[in-house]
């Protein structure tokens, strides 16, 4: 390891005031602190400081990604390793061209935008179109704002709203039915158009028509739907862990959970016979991420608890009422999208009253 | 736990060939010189005052020559001479001062002129507060929660006695207001020693914190209290303070030595040294300091600030302890994505959070990049003055120093917990910092040309 840090060393100095590949400074940083820690010192006290960096807390957002990311290769086949790479280097482009026309760092969100972006499209989604749908997320989601942090909307929310309102039909159509058995479709590349691809409808289209998918295929993954959505117990083993490293927020998560059962129970108790149970929304399409991964994004959310509390609860009834009530099938996306523009705003009611309460202190 | 933080060990250091006593520490600037070069002086002889702090004395800590040229900032002494243990009388004043005062109020000058006064701050300003003020409440603090300071149970052992005794002293000094004591577990064998002691003393009131950083700052204490910021004064002390009163108030000696810590990551044993403000520092750090790289801080690690042995000749009337963390040189291959076995993390990200309670080296590593804020609000989860740190950053960001006004930056205490947890490593600390010195300035230039309009009102 010592030999790579002296290549750094010895190339650093092209990198830096006058050198020859200034311009590209920030993607030298990257790759010398991706592999080596920092070497700044903390000049101000504390003197020393916590052990979490962006570069941590990013990663373990991936890390609690993997029961879901597994279970979906069981499902649907090794296609989802090329649409990750394919999502991964077009994101990571964005991002380092954006870094080198601002001249600032390349931040680490997109490790989490490449990775999640995938995990809600249909299986088949053609591989130029991830790119696409990952290209304009991070660039309208997130660089136009200006980068990681201070961007309003999750970017891969963005990039797939997008992908949903530009290729309806590949979106709607893109589902096919999960592979079973020991090795499931582990072993296949399921193409688009592969004799392997029989389409299926997600359980919500077929809720739609009358039919309830059974809940212990969907706790399981065994239906039709986004490649990260299907599996509930991957995605609330992961979620768990990641609420308890403190990157995601239970408030968040609790809110969207609990007010969406509510809401759904309350709907069920109405019509039983038009309404499908609190138990079997949950499970059903991708509410259980969208919770515990999408909505959690901290940038995206509110800061406040306060503030938090609201939001989920207002994702977690939106959504109830967009799959009930609209001709819209599934209805987390707009609920997240929606809860991300209101984020600011509460925040902003929640700093003015705590702001007031302040006031009172001496 | 911390490793590195000082057992409960008291070394007393031994005598040293010369003293450098700086002229200025934390709070105090001795300008007002009372010795001239070369004069013999004993211990306990006032070396200079401090005028603008009620002429806080500056004590000879042992008897010798005054050198006043020797280092620049300094009063150096040299021929030490062992301590003559005379016991100090105010030779001046005296009876005019009783007289004037009434007796509290010759003991309130009795523990300026010993050297015990300085142990006193005011809970609001952290200044010295005025010695014939009136305090609304006095906080006594038997807590020293920033890692690697002076413990206050250290000081305390088998010197209970005097500690009660220091307290009735206070008590003597006040009308009715109510001294609060505070401790981290009042169920715990040590406390109830102390409740044995004070028992029937309705002034004295037991107060339970938790033995958690910063619950030992004394605006947080005083806030926690009730204690309102315009009801005047809020006299606080800790647990050396009050064995000084004792000392000046039961036996008229002078508090010439103290008890200092010496602890962090890169110090051998990790203890408690009795010693006399103006010991060279290099000699303490020669001794007890292993690590040839090492950053020396004074008032912890969290809130203190470097010094260096070749700036600072000896130690300051004033400093609590040395702590001393070694300088960050080894970088991680991969670092971030090592499972953490051994870090000691706020979040839940490292494997760590599964271990029982242990104790990391620590070094100056930022260990991170700087990056924008990403709203964890792990900032205001920790800030135990409940502001909000992010808000605040997000306004200085912007320039909006009426808006970091207003979301109250002066409550802020200054602890460092905020820097210390944020993952895109902001110094919210310090720029807190100067954000209040800069609403302070802008404060007082208001305030000076409001007097000189009033001035030029008056004239015409």
């Amino acid at each position: 390891m010592k030999m790579l840090l002296k290549i750094f060393e010895k190339v650093s100095p092209a990198f830096g005031e006058g050198g020859k590949f200034n311009t590209f400074k920030p993607l030298y940083e990257a790759m010398e602190n991706f592999f080596f820690a920092p070497s700044s010192r903390a000049l101000l006290a504390p003197y020393a400081r916590d052990p979490l960096d962006v570069k941590r807390f990013m990663s373990m957002v991936i890390v609690c990604l993997m029961p879901l990311l597994l279970a979906s290769i069981y499902f649907f086949g090794l296609r989802i390793i090329a649409m990750l790479i394919v999502s991964y280097a077009v994101g990571g482009i964005v991002e380092v061209i954006f870094a080198v026309v601002r001249k600032e760092d390349i931040n680490e969100g997109f490790l989490v935008t490449g990775m999640v972006f995938p995990l809600v499209l249909p299986p088949t989604t053609p591989l130029w179109m991830v790119g696409i749908g990952v290209a304009f997320g991070v660039f309208v989601g997130k660089e136009v704002f200006g980068g990681t942090g201070r961007n309003i909307f999750n970017p891969a929310i963005v990039g797939r709203c997008f992908l949903a309102l530009a290729y309806p039909a590949n979106m709607a159509g893109g589902y096919i039915s999960p592979g079973s058995g020991h090795l499931g479709s582990i072993l296949k590349y399921i193409a688009p158009s592969s004799v392997d691809a029989v389409s299926q409808a997600t359980p919500l289209s077929l809720a739609k028509q009358g039919n309830l998918t059974d809940i212990s295929d969907m706790f399981l993954g065994s239906i039709g739907g986004s490649i990260g959505e299907t599996s509930a117990i991957a995605i609330v083993l992961g979620g768990v862990l990641l609420l308890l490293t403190r990157v995601s927020n239970w408030r968040t998560v609790f809110g969207v959970l609990a007010s969406s059962a509510l809401t759904a129970a309350l709907l069920h108790r109405i019509d039983p016979d038009k309404f499908a149970p609190a138990l079997w929304h949950l499970c059903a399409g991708g509410l259980l991420f969208g919770a515990f991964f999408m909505a959690t994004d901290p940038v995206s959310s509110p800061v406040t608890n306060a503030g938090k509390w609201i939001y989920g609860v207002l994702i977690g009834v939106m959504t109830m009422l967009i799959r009930n009530f609209t001709g819209y099938v599934e209805g987390v996306t707009f609920a997240i999208l929606l809860g991300n523009i209101t984020a600011p705003i509460l925040d902003e009611i929640v700093f003015k009253i705590r702001i007031r309460r302040l006031a009172g202190e001496e | 736990m911390l490793g590195g933080r000082p057992a409960k060990v008291v070394k007393r250091q031994g005598e040293p060939d010369e003293l450098y006593l700086p002229l200025s520490s934390e709070r105090f600037l001795f300008s007002d010189i009372c010795v001239a070069d070369g004069q013999i002086v004993n211990d306990g002889d006032v070396l200079a005052k401090d005028p603008d702090n009620y002429a806080v004395p500056l004590l000879a800590p042992r008897g010798g020559k005054v050198n006043l040229n020797k280092a620049e900032g300094y009063i150096v002494l040299t021929d030490i001479k062992p301590p003559a243990g005379k016991v100090y009388v105010p030779e001046k004043h005296f009876p005019h001062v009783v007289q004037e005062m009434g007796s509290a109020g010759m003991k309130r000058y009795k523990l300026l002129s010993l050297g015990a006064w300085q142990f006193f701050y005011d809970a609001y300003s952290g200044q010295l507060p005025d010695p014939l003020g009136t305090p609304q409440a006095v906080i006594v603090s038997t807590l020293s929660l920033e890692p690697f300071m002076a413990r206050g149970d250290v000081q305390l052992q088998d010197r209970l006695l005097q500690f009660t005794r220091g307290l009735e002293h206070l008590q003597s000094l006040l009308e009715y207001q109510p001294i609060y004591l505070v401790m981290p577990d009042v169920k715990s064998p040590f406390a109830s020693q102390v409740r044995e002691h004070i028992r029937g003393y309705a002034w004295a009131k037991i107060i339970q914190v938790p033995a958690k950083y910063p619950y030992d700052n004394f605006e947080i204490l005083a806030r926690g209290l009730g204690l309102k910021k315009s009801a005047g004064p809020v006299w606080s002390i800790r647990v050396e303070g009050i064995l000084a009163i004792d000392r000046a108030l039961t036996v008229s000696k002078p508090c010439l030595v103290r008890i200092v810590s010496i602890g962090g990551p890169a110090v051998r044993t990790p203890l408690h040294l009795k010693v006399m403000a103006g010991y060279p520092l290099q000699s303490i750090i020669d001794k007890y300091v292993t690590e040839p790289d090492a950053r020396i801080l004074t008032g912890g690690l969290l809130r203190g600030k470097v010094i260096s042995p070749k700036q600072q000749l000896g130690l300051d009337t004033e400093c609590r302890g040395l702590t001393i963390i070694p300088e960050h040189k080894e970088r991680e291959f991969l670092g971030f994505v090592r499972p953490g076995w051994g870090r000691e993390s706020y979040s839940g990200c490292f494997l760590s959070s599964l271990r029982k309670e242990f104790s990391e080296r620590l070094t100056t590593a930022m260990r991170g990049e700087g990056r924008p804020c990403i709203s964890c609000n792990f900032c205001e989860e920790v800030c135990p003055a409940n502001i909000m740190p992010h808000l605040l950053h997000k306004y200085l960001y912007k320039d909006l120093i009426e808006e970091v006004e207003e979301a109250r930056v002066d409550l802020c205490i200054e602890c460092g917990l905020c820097s210390f947890v944020c993952p895109s490593k902001i110094e919210l600390r310090g720029d807190f910092i100067n954000a209040k010195e800069l609403i302070e300035k802008e404060k007082e230039e208001i305030r000076q040309e409001e007097a000189k309009r009033q001035l030029q009102e008056n004239n015409a």
